[in-house]
């Protein structure tokens, strides 16, 4: 069932001076299609470009050459052929339970220690920033990354017991040779909902919350990275780092960092200078993908609703707001924020949201630590994930992980892996007497 | 435009053993042998049946490459058939044009539990060359509230669709670009035949909106309320309905099935991980694949039913019941054709279609009586069956296969010609009866 909502977390209405309707940020959907439904109060002309966008999320790209130029040019190096590979139902991806099986929505970021240009990671000569374990005919994947987990048991002082997996990587069959000193960081593809009104909150406003002092020490950080699109230096926002500046970036980088494919943002293919094979495959234009194809992938993303928090009406839920706030845990999970002025459609300006997250950086101790810096991110900083919608994630896949490498396979063993500045709100956490705990779970489910 | 040298395993591990990477080559021994599928299927359907292959054997790893049907046949016509091993797909045209360039090898998978027929359709390609590997039923997405505000009762058959009270509430997807719906039209010109079969479809689209190829679904016109009926095939509303969408999905008294096929390309090197494959895809495992509530394929092992939801559609058993005598391997060599006619008939000249249905049916409303001359004239085919049947213009439009964009031949504008006379014709007879 689903009906547009007016409230809740959306609180998002745009000023009626507008001439165009109102957008309502929010839908009430709790089934398959979730994550997957677009603002309400859309024109013709955008909900057209929607329906395109999605069309090529959804796309299983072609190797070219191919009678379906629109949609050739997957490769020559990727690591899933479709967007939805990895954001299955536009949701989480999920790690690979067993060494055997293989990356499905997942991926393995590589650099190596030191710089890159403009300050990003330093790209391993050979493989990149990232190993694409596929190749087109002709091109040899360049290898397989698996994850050997070890468990460690926990158990809350009331008895209740939880297992706590940690990933390390492990390389085989690689194609170009040894990876040997390689920076690592195994990530999950990430839910792409709501991602416009992330891409509208100001500049300023993360600065400014990263000014204010929080309780426990906490103290988030901008990450300042290069902008393809602006050539300039600038606030990130996206990616599990806050790595990326603009939403239309992180589209074009996820294309031809996943899937090998180009646009006027990464025009040259992803083959290094050693991958002979890849830099003499035949491309499916140049670039690629369209500026207008991009437009209308970043509609897409940029409008896909933000599903309504459910039950907010139950005492268990509400008491676990109440914990939520009193652990510590809004102080990075910010429950609102307000968009700027930097939108281009003017209705989705002034808007406040509640993606639970201030976009900022924060050491979250060893255990999570990945020590492969990015930009500004050190490596223990993670960007705050938003949790809108994550009550939702398993049920629209039953293995989705939480966390970025998908280690988490509950909301419980995700608070019990916070570590650095959220050490004082996850200890916490842990001395709750077993009903409040599962209040914060239910409050976390109803979002 | 040139195609990829293959690099065999042998000459990988020779090329790096000559680099000096022998650090690499040890894994590479141990890897999965890979098995190459190319398809057409949608990214959810691949994923799946990709995560429970390689679980149930994971000495296999698959290499999935994807095209559209009519970018199928030149690929598999590549020396080595592309390194192919396996085609799977949902064209029934191609597999069989394929069969006929000796494309595929005798499938040695089990027939035990799969039947060779669901009703008038044949699930196994002849020479066994394929098999069909999953089903999906033509029929009506229904929004029933909809349809209750306009007082028109769910539909049963083609035939109900002749509705004036459904005038610009039906989608209706067009065929020459939307690879489902030719079958879909033969359906129709089988069950009620060439003559009637048309003036059906002239009436039917002149009641209908258009939905070309591109991005909405024809469960999105309904569930967004623009129509109240969609024709589509089953699974995109299945699915839909299984993610929460407000939709019915009524199978017609005259069903028809396209079944998705699966074959083991001749010049395979990879026989055994291919029989795996395809055994995988028909087993049980693999047929319960289908019922993901994202996917919703009918499967093709009849027991696998007993293990779904009384809900799912049984296609046996409503083969059983008479319900699919369409026999889609006697269309699938005019589809082509009759995409064609269709869209010099009733696409091409569409808004004039939907008016002179308008007016004649507000004319026979004003009149209470049928007029059956008129329709006889809206909705002649623009040539007759056995026309229809010469293998010299069959064979000029078996090209259009799924998927393909095809500019109108000097033939398609003189049927276009005709067709803009008869409508001429037409308007004039009902201004002179109006």
């Amino acid at each position: 069932m689903r009906r547009l909502t007016t409230f809740g977390l959306l609180l998002a209405l745009a000023s009626a001076a507008h001439a165009e309707p109102p957008l309502q940020t929010g839908v009430e959907e709790a089934g398959r299609q979730a994550f997957a439904t677009p603002m309400a109060g859309l024109d013709a002309e955008r909900s057209a470009a929607f329906l395109r966008g999605r069309s090529l999320f959804r796309q299983v790209w072609v190797i070219a050459p191919s009678r379906d130029e629109a949609v050739d040019g997957l490769g020559p190096l990727y690591n899933r052929p479709a967007c939805t590979s990895c954001h299955p139902a536009n949701g989480r991806g999920q790690a690979p339970e067993q060494p055997g099986q293989r990356m499905a929505s997942m991926l393995v970021r590589l650099s190596l220690p030191g710089r890159g240009a403009h300050g990003g990671p330093l790209p391993h000569p050979v493989y990149g920033d990232q190993l694409n374990e596929t190749g087109v005919p002709g091109v040899p994947g360049e290898g397989r990354a698996r994850l050997v987990w070890t468990q460690t048991a926990f158990r809350f002082a009331d008895g209740e017991t939880a297992s706590l997996r940690q990933p390390r990587i492990e390389f085989d069959e690689l194609a170009y040779g040894s990876l040997d000193g390689v920076l690592t960081s195994a990530r999950v593809g990430p839910p792409v909902f709501g991602l416009g009104l992330l891409d509208a909150v100001d500049d300023a406003t993360l600065e400014a919350l990263a000014a204010e002092p929080q309780a426990d020490g906490v103290q988030g950080r901008v990450n300042r990275v290069w902008s393809p699109q602006a050539s300039t230096p600038q606030v990130g926002r996206f990616g599990l780092k806050a790595n990326v500046a603009r939403l239309r970036e992180q589209i074009a980088g996820a294309l031809h960092g996943d899937m090998g494919i180009t646009s006027t943002l990464h025009p040259r293919e992803n083959c290094s200078a050693a991958q002979t094979a890849c830099a003499s495959t035949p491309n499916g234009g140049q670039p690629e993908l369209s500026d207008a194809q991009l437009d209308d992938m970043e509609t897409y993303l940029a409008y896909l609703a933000v599903p309504a928090r459910r039950d907010l009406d139950a005492a268990v839920v509400r008491q676990g707001e109440a914990q939520f706030q009193a652990l510590g845990c809004g102080g990075c999970h910010r429950p609102q924020l307000v968009t700027g002025e930097r939108a281009a459609d003017p209705r989705l300006r002034g808007l406040t949201i509640a993606p639970y997250s201030d976009l900022l950086l924060h050491d979250m101790g060893e255990g999570l630590a990945d020590e492969r810096p990015d930009y500004l991110a050190s490596g223990r900083d993670w960007r705050t994930a938003p949790l809108w919608g994550i009550g939702l994630a398993q049920q629209l896949s039953s293995s989705a992980g939480f966390l970025h490498d998908g280690r988490a396979r509950s909301l419980s063993e995700a608070i019990l892996w916070h570590g650095g500045e959220a050490l004082p709100a996850r200890e916490r956490f842990v001395a709750l007497p077993r009903e409040n705990r599962q209040a914060l779970l239910a409050f976390l489910g109803s979002l | 435009m040139s195609v990829h040298s293959f690099l065999s395993r042998r000459r990988l591990l020779g090329g790096m053993a000559q680099l000096g990477l022998f650090c690499a080559v040890r894994p590479l021994l141990a890897a999965p042998r890979e098995l190459t599928v190319l398809t057409s299927y949608s990214e959810t359907v691949l994923a799946r049946i990709e995560e429970a292959f390689e679980r149930a054997y994971p000495q296999y790893r698959l290499n999935l490459l994807w095209r559209m049907p009519h970018d199928a046949i030149g690929y598999l016509s590549q020396p080595r058939q592309g390194d192919v091993d396996v085609y799977w797909a949902a064209s029934p045209r191609t597999f069989e044009a394929l069969r006929q360039q000796g494309a595929w090898r005798a499938l040695p998978v089990a027939d035990a539990g799969l039947a060779d027929h669901i009703g008038a359709l044949p699930l196994l390609g002849p020479e066994r060359a394929y098999r069909a590997s999953e089903l999906a039923g033509y029929g009506f997405a229904v929004d029933p509230q909809a349809l209750a505000g306009l007082g028109v009762a769910p539909p049963k058959d083609w035939s109900d669709l002749a509705d004036p009270r459904l005038a610009g509430r039906i989608a209706l997807p067009v065929p020459s670009q939307v690879g489902f719906a030719p079958p879909m039209i033969d359906i129709v010109l089988q069950a009620y035949g060439w003559q009637r079969g048309w003036a059906l479809w002239s009436e039917i689209a002149g009641l209908s909106y258009l939905v070309p190829r591109g991005s909405t679904f024809i469960s999105d016109e309904v569930v967004g309320g623009r129509a109240a009926i969609g024709l589509s095939i089953d699974f995109f509303v299945a699915s839909a309905i299984a993610g929460g969408a407000r939709l019915e999905f009524l199978y017609p008294a005259h069903g028809g099935l396209n079944p998705g096929q699966i074959a083991i390309a001749a010049a395979s090197r990879n026989g055994e991980a291919a029989e795996a494959f395809v055994s995988f895809v028909l087993s049980e495992a693999g047929q319960r694949v289908l019922a993901d509530p994202d996917i919703r394929k009918l499967p093709v092992r009849e027991s696998v039913y007993a293990q779904l939801p009384e809900t799912y559609h049984n296609p046996f058993r409503n083969a059983a019941a008479g319900g699919y005598e369409y026999r889609g391997d006697a269309g699938s060599g005019r589809l082509g054709l009759i995409a064609a006619l269709f869209e010099q008939m009733l696409v091409a000249q569409h808004e004039r279609l939907v008016t002179l249905w308008a007016q004649l049916h507000q004319l026979e409303a004003r009149r209470g009586q049928r007029l059956d001359d008129i329709r006889g004239q809206l909705g002649a085919p623009l040539i007759d069956e056995a026309q229809a049947a010469d293998v010299q213009l069959l064979a000029g439009y078996r090209r259009n296969l799924e998927g393909a964009t095809m500019q109108p031949d000097a033939r398609e504008l003189g049927w276009a010609a005709l067709a803009e006379q008869r409508y001429r014709q037409v308007a004039d007879s009902l201004q002179r009866l109006a």
